[in-house]
C-alpha cells in the first residue's frame, strides 16, 4: 500500500475528513518537472561571495552573479562576460569590452563602471586581487561596455584571475552594491547570472531558492565548467539543506529531493542498490588533506621534526580513514598539487613514498632536540575530514615518541585557536588539521596554504624564501614548461621544509536521481543543462 | 488572581535579566570566532581579524553588553552576524514549524500517555501493566534519533505512507501540514509518553487508596466514573506539573528532531547558531526559550487552580 492508496482508504479517510479535505499539491506535475531539489553540501548562511568565502556561497553565487571569465574543464579561462579583450604590447595595460545585451536581474544593464567596482571590492579579498592591486595604476570604465586596468607591470596571469573558480570569484554586481565595504556583508542579492536569488523565500539553514532569468543571454558556445552557455532547463533550484546525511539518503531514495551533492561515503552502498538512483564522483578534482604543523614554536620550528613527521606517515591510514575501504576514492600524494591537472609533480616526494620509516623519523627527531614536551594537537571533531586525520596523527606521532595533547574541540573553536601565534602552553597550539578542494591546489594562485611567507602566510606561518622564489617564478612564467617547472621546484622545496604535511588526496560522491539529467563532474555542483523528466 | 498573574509576568522581567547577564558571559569567554567561520578557511589571519574588527567583535565586554541590552529593552534582538538578518526575522520564520511540532507532540502524548497510565494503574501487578511498563522503559532508553530513523525507515522509505523529512505551513492545508509532523511528533513524544505515562500510574496508584476512592465503588459507580472522575480528577496536579516541565524536554528534544527530520524549526536554529557563533542569535534564542519556560510554568501555576480548588493565589 502506498501513501496515496493508504489516504484513499479507510486509514487514512477520519483524518482528512477532519482536516476538510486533502489539500492540493503544492506543486503540480509540469511544475514539480521543472523545480530542481538540491541538498547542498552546507548551510547557505550569508550571501556575499566577496565577504565570505565559504565553498557553498561561492557554489550558490555562480548560479546568480556571472563573472567576466570561466575556467573550463580543461582549467583555461574562457571569455564569459567578456567580448574581446586587448593587452599593450607592454603587457601592462587590459582593455576589456563586454557582450551586448547583459542585463542585471533588476533589469539595468551591465554596464563597465560595475565591472570597475566590483573588481575593486574582489581585490581586496583575493590572494590574485591583492596582487594586481599593488601593481595597479588605474581601472576605468572606458564607456557602458569597455573598461581599462593599467599596471606598473606586465601580470601574465590576469585571464586566470578573472575566471578562477576558487573562491572569492569574480563575481560582478551593481555599482551600487560593489560599492559595499569588502569587510562588510552585502543586502542585495542582484546579478546577471542565469538565476535570480529569490531573497523572501531564504531561511538561512533550511532552504535557499533560485529562479530562472528570463532576459539571460548565454554564450552560443557548449557549457564547460564555468565557461561557455549557462542554458537554464530548469525553472526553479530549491536548496534543501539537510544536516543529517542519513535523512537526505532517505529523501534521495524517497524522491523528495531530486540531487545530494555529496554523500557520505557510509552510505554510498545504500544508494547504489536503489536503481532509481545514479552515483558517481562529483568533483575529479578532488580534496587534499592538510596536517598544518606550527612553524613558530618547538618542536616544528625545527624542519627534522617536520620532516620525521613525513618519514613516519602512512597516507593509506589518513586516507582510510577519511574514506573507508573504497579504494577508488583516494590516492597517495607525495606533494601538494592536484592529481590529474597539469601542473601536478612528485618533484621532491621521495620522503612520501615506500615503506615508512619509523625507527629513523625517531632518531631525526632525536636530533632536533625534542625530549617529549607536549604538542598540543586541535582537533575539530564535528568534521568528519578533521577527526579522521587527527585521530590516525594521534597514534602515528605516539609511534615516534611524541607526547600527544589531544584537544579535542569543534571547528568553531580551531578557527579561533589556529590563528594564534602565543606558544602552545598559552593557548596556541601545535598542529591542527584541515582540507583543501583540489580545485585550489592546481596552481599557486589560490592555494593560500601552499604560500611560506611567514607573518602572511596561512596558519602555522612557515617562512620558506625558496618557495616563494618558486610562487613568483610561476606568476611570471610565460608558457606551460615554464610554470612546470617552477611549480616542480617549489613542490621539492616546499617538502624539503615541509611547509605542511599533504596526508593524501580523496574524492567523494554525488547522487541523483535517474530522472536529473545532464549533471558534469567539476569542483562545483554547475547547474546549467541539468534537467528533469 | 488578575494581580498574582501581573505579579508572576513582572517577575519575569528579573529572571531574563540573569538569563541575559548569563548568557552574554558564557559567550564571550567560550571559546570560537564566527569571523574565522565567515572568512573561510582559505583567508589569511589578516582578512579574519579585520572581519572581526567589522563585526565589532573586538570591543570590551561591558561595551558590548550594554549595546545589546539597549536593544534588547528596545525589543530589538539584534542582527546576525552570518545572514545579516534580523534576529526576530529569523526567529519569525521558524517559529511556526517549533510550535506545531511541540503542539502536535504534547497532543498525542498526552492522549496517548494518560490514558495508558491510568490502565496500567487500575490493573497494577497485571501483564497490562508490567507491559505499558515495559514500554515506558523503551521510551526513556531508547534515544530521539532511533525512533526517528526506525519511524521513517517503516512509514516513508518501506510503506511510502509519509514524508521522511521537511515541512509543510499550515496555510497550505491541515492534511499536507499534519503528514509531516506525524513521525517527528511520534518521536519526540516517546519520552514524554513515558514521562507522563509513569508518573500518571504512581500517582493514581496512590489516589486509589485513599477512602473516597472506596468511598465511591462502595456507592456503585462505575469503573470508568471512579478512573476518571474521581481518581484522575485528584492525580492531576503532579501530572500537570510533569507535563510543564516535559515542555523543557521538548525544547531540547526538538533540536535532535528537527535535524533528523529536516524541520526548519528554532532547534536547528539554535544548532546552526551555536556551531557558528552567530552571537546575537544564540542570545535572542535563550531569552526566547527561557521566556516560554516561565510562561508554561506560570500556565501550569494557574491550571492548578482549575483542577483543585482548593489553590488559591
Amino acid at each position: 500500500m502506498d501513501r496515496r492508496t493508504f489516504i484513499k482508504t479507510g486509514a487514512g479517510a477520519g483524518i482528512i475528513a477532519a482536516s476538510g479535505g486533502l489539500s492540493a499539491p503544492a506543486l503540480s506535475q509540469g511544475a514539480a518537472a521543472k523545480t530542481l531539489r538540491f541538498v547542498p553540501q552546507a548551510n547557505l548562511a550569508n550571501f556575499d561571495p566577496i565577504w565570505g568565502t565559504q565553498y557553498v556561497v561561492r557554489n550558490a553565487a555562480a548560479l546568480v552573479w556571472d563573472t567576466l571569465y570561466g575556467v573550463d574543464s580543461t582549467l583555461t579561462p574562457q571569455r564569459q562576460m567578456v567580448e574581446s579583450e586587448e593587452v599593450s604590447a607592454d603587457g601592462r595595460t587590459w582593455t576589456f569590452k563586454l557582450r551586448p545585451g547583459l542585463k542585471f536581474h533588476d533589469g539595468s544593464p551591465v554596464l563597465a563602471k560595475d565591472c570597475v567596482q566590483s573588481l575593486i571590492r574582489w581585490s581586496f579579498r583575493d590572494p590574485m586581487g591583492l596582487m594586481i592591486k599593488a601593481i595597479q595604476e588605474e581601472i576605468v570604465a572606458i564607456d557602458d561596455r569597455s573598461f581599462r586596468w593599467k599596471l606598473t607591470k606586465p601580470y601574465p596571469k590576469m585571464l586566470l584571475a578573472l575566471g578562477k573558480n576558487n573562491a572569492p570569484c569574480t563575481f560582478i554586481m551593481p555599482e551600487r552594491i560593489a560599492r559595499t565595504d569588502p569587510f562588510q556583508q552585502i543586502s542585495e542579492y542582484i546579478g546577471s547570472g542565469p538565476m535570480k536569488f529569490v531573497r523572501n523565500e531564504w531561511v538561512p539553514g533550511a532552504r535557499a531558492v533560485f529562479e530562472k532569468f528570463a532576459d539571460y543571454v548565454p554564450r552560443s558556445e557548449p557549457a564547460s565548467w564555468l565557461a561557455g552557455g549557462k542554458r537554464m532547463l530548469v525553472d526553479r533550484i530549491e536548496w534543501v539543506i539537510m544536516p543529517d546525511p542519513a535523512t537526505a539518503s532517505a529523501a534521495l531514495q524517497n524522491g523528495e529531493i531530486d540531487w545530494w551533492e555529496n554523500p557520505i561515503a557510509d552510505l554510498v552502498p545504500v544508494l547504489r542498490r536503489n536503481r532509481n538512483i545514479r552515483v558517481d564522483i562529483g568533483d575529479p578534482l578532488g580534496n587534499i588533506g592538510a596536517f598544518r604543523l606550527n612553524h613558530l614554536h618547538p618542536p616544528f620550528n625545527d624542519v627534522r621534526a617536520r620532516r620525521a613527521i613525513l618519514m613516519a606517515l602512512d597516507q593509506e591510514e589518513f586516507m582510510r580513514a577519511i574514506v573507508g575501504s573504497d579504494d577508488s576514492l583516494w590516492k597517495p600524494l607525495p606533494g601538494f598539487f592536484t592529481p590529474g591537472t597539469p601542473l601536478y609533480t612528485e618533484e621532491g616526494g621521495e620522503i612520501l613514498k615506500g615503506r615508512r620509516d619509523i625507527e629513523g623519523a625517531k632518531r631525526l627527531l632525536a636530533e632536533s632536540g625534542y625530549k617529549g614536551e607536549p604538542v598540543t594537537m586541535v582537533v575539530a571533531q564535528d568534521q568528519p575530514v578533521t577527526k579522521a586525520q587527527g585521530d590516525v596523527a594521534n597514534e602515528l606521532l605516539k609511534r615516534i615518541g611524541m607526547n600527544v595533547d589531544f584537544v579535542a574541540t569543534d571547528w568553531g573553536t580551531t578557527g579561533q585557536r589556529r590563528a594564534l601565534k602565543t606558544p602552545p602552553a598559552q593557548g596556541g597550539w601545535n598542529i591542527f588539521f584541515s582540507w583543501h578542494a583540489g580545485a585550489d591546489c592546481t596552481n599557486p594562485a589560490g592555494y593560500t596554504a601552499i604560500r611560506a611567507n611567514g607573518d602572511r602566510a596561512w596558519f602555522g606561518w612557515p617562512d620558506v624564501p625558496a618557495v616563494e622564489t618558486e610562487v613568483t617564478a610561476w606568476f611570471e612564467a610565460k608558457n606551460l614548461a615554464e610554470e612546470k617547472a617552477a611549480i616542480a621546484r617549489l613542490n621539492k622545496a616546499a617538502l624539503d621544509n615541509v611547509v605542511f604535511v599533504p596526508p593524501g588526496f580523496f574524492l567523494t560522491y554525488t547522487a541523483w536521481r535517474s530522472n536529473v539529467t545532464g549533471i558534469t563532474k567539476g569542483p562545483l555542483p554547475f547547474f546549467w543543462d541539468v534537467a528533469k523528466a | 488572581m488578575l494581580v498574582y498573574v501581573v505579579r508572576r509576568i513582572l517577575a519575569t522581567i528579573p529572571v531574563m535579566a540573569v538569563v541575559a547577564l548569563f548568557v552574554f558571559s558564557l559567550l564571550y569567554i567560550a571559546p570560537g570566532d564566527p569571523a574565522a567561520v565567515i572568512a573561510g578557511d582559505q583567508a589569511t589571519p589578516e582578512d579574519v581579524e579585520k572581519i572581526r574588527r567589522s563585526l565589532g567583535l573586538d570591543r570590551p565586554f561591558l561595551i558590548r553588553f550594554g549595546e545589546w541590552v539597549w536593544q534588547i529593552v528596545r525589543f530589538d534582538l539584534g542582527t546576525s552576524i552570518f545572514t545579516g538578518l534580523p534576529v526576530t526575522q529569523l526567529i519569525a520564520q521558524r517559529i511556526e514549524p517549533t510550535l506545531s511540532l511541540m503542539v502536535v507532540t504534547l497532543i498525542i502524548a498526552v492522549t496517548i500517555a494518560v490514558p495508558m497510565g491510568v490502565l496500567a494503574a487500575w490493573k497494577a501487578g497485571t501483564l497490562i501493566d508490567r507491559t505499558i511498563m515495559a514500554f515506558a522503559v523503551f521510551g526513556f532508553s531508547v534515544p530521539v534519533f532511533v525512533v526517528g530513523y526506525i519511524l521513517a525507515y517503516i512509514f516513508a522509505l518501506e510503506l511510502d505512507w509519509l514524508p521522511v523529512q521537511g515541512y509543510t505551513p499550515i496555510a497550505r492545508g491541515i492534511w499536507p501540514w499534519f503528514q509531516n509532523l506525524i513521525l517527528p511528533a511520534i518521536a519526540l513524544g516517546m519520552v514524554y509518553i513515558a514521562l507522563i505515562a509513569r508518573i500518571t500510574r504512581a500517582t493514581m496508584l496512590e489516589v486509589l487508596q485513599q477512602d473516597y476512592i472506596r468511598t465511591a465503588r462502595a456507592k456503585g459507580l462505575s469503573q470508568r466514573a471512579v478512573l476518571f472522575l474521581h481518581a484522575l480528577k485528584n492525580a492531576a496536579v503532579p501530572i500537570i506539573t510533569v507535563i510543564g516541565i516535559g515542555v523543557a524536554l521538548l525544547i531540547g528534544g526538538a533540536v535532535v528532531t528537527e535535524s533528523v527530520f529536516a524541520i526548519p524549526g528554532l532547534g536547528r536554529l539554535t544548532v546552526d547558531a551555536i556551531l557558528r557563533r552567530d552571537y546575537p542569535v544564540i542570545q535572542g534564542l535563550v531569552l526566547l526559550f527561557s521566556f516560554v519556560y516561565v510562561l508554561v510554568n506560570l500556565a501550569v501555576d494557574l491550571v492548578y487552580t482549575i483542577v483543585d480548588p482548593r489553590i488559591r493565589y
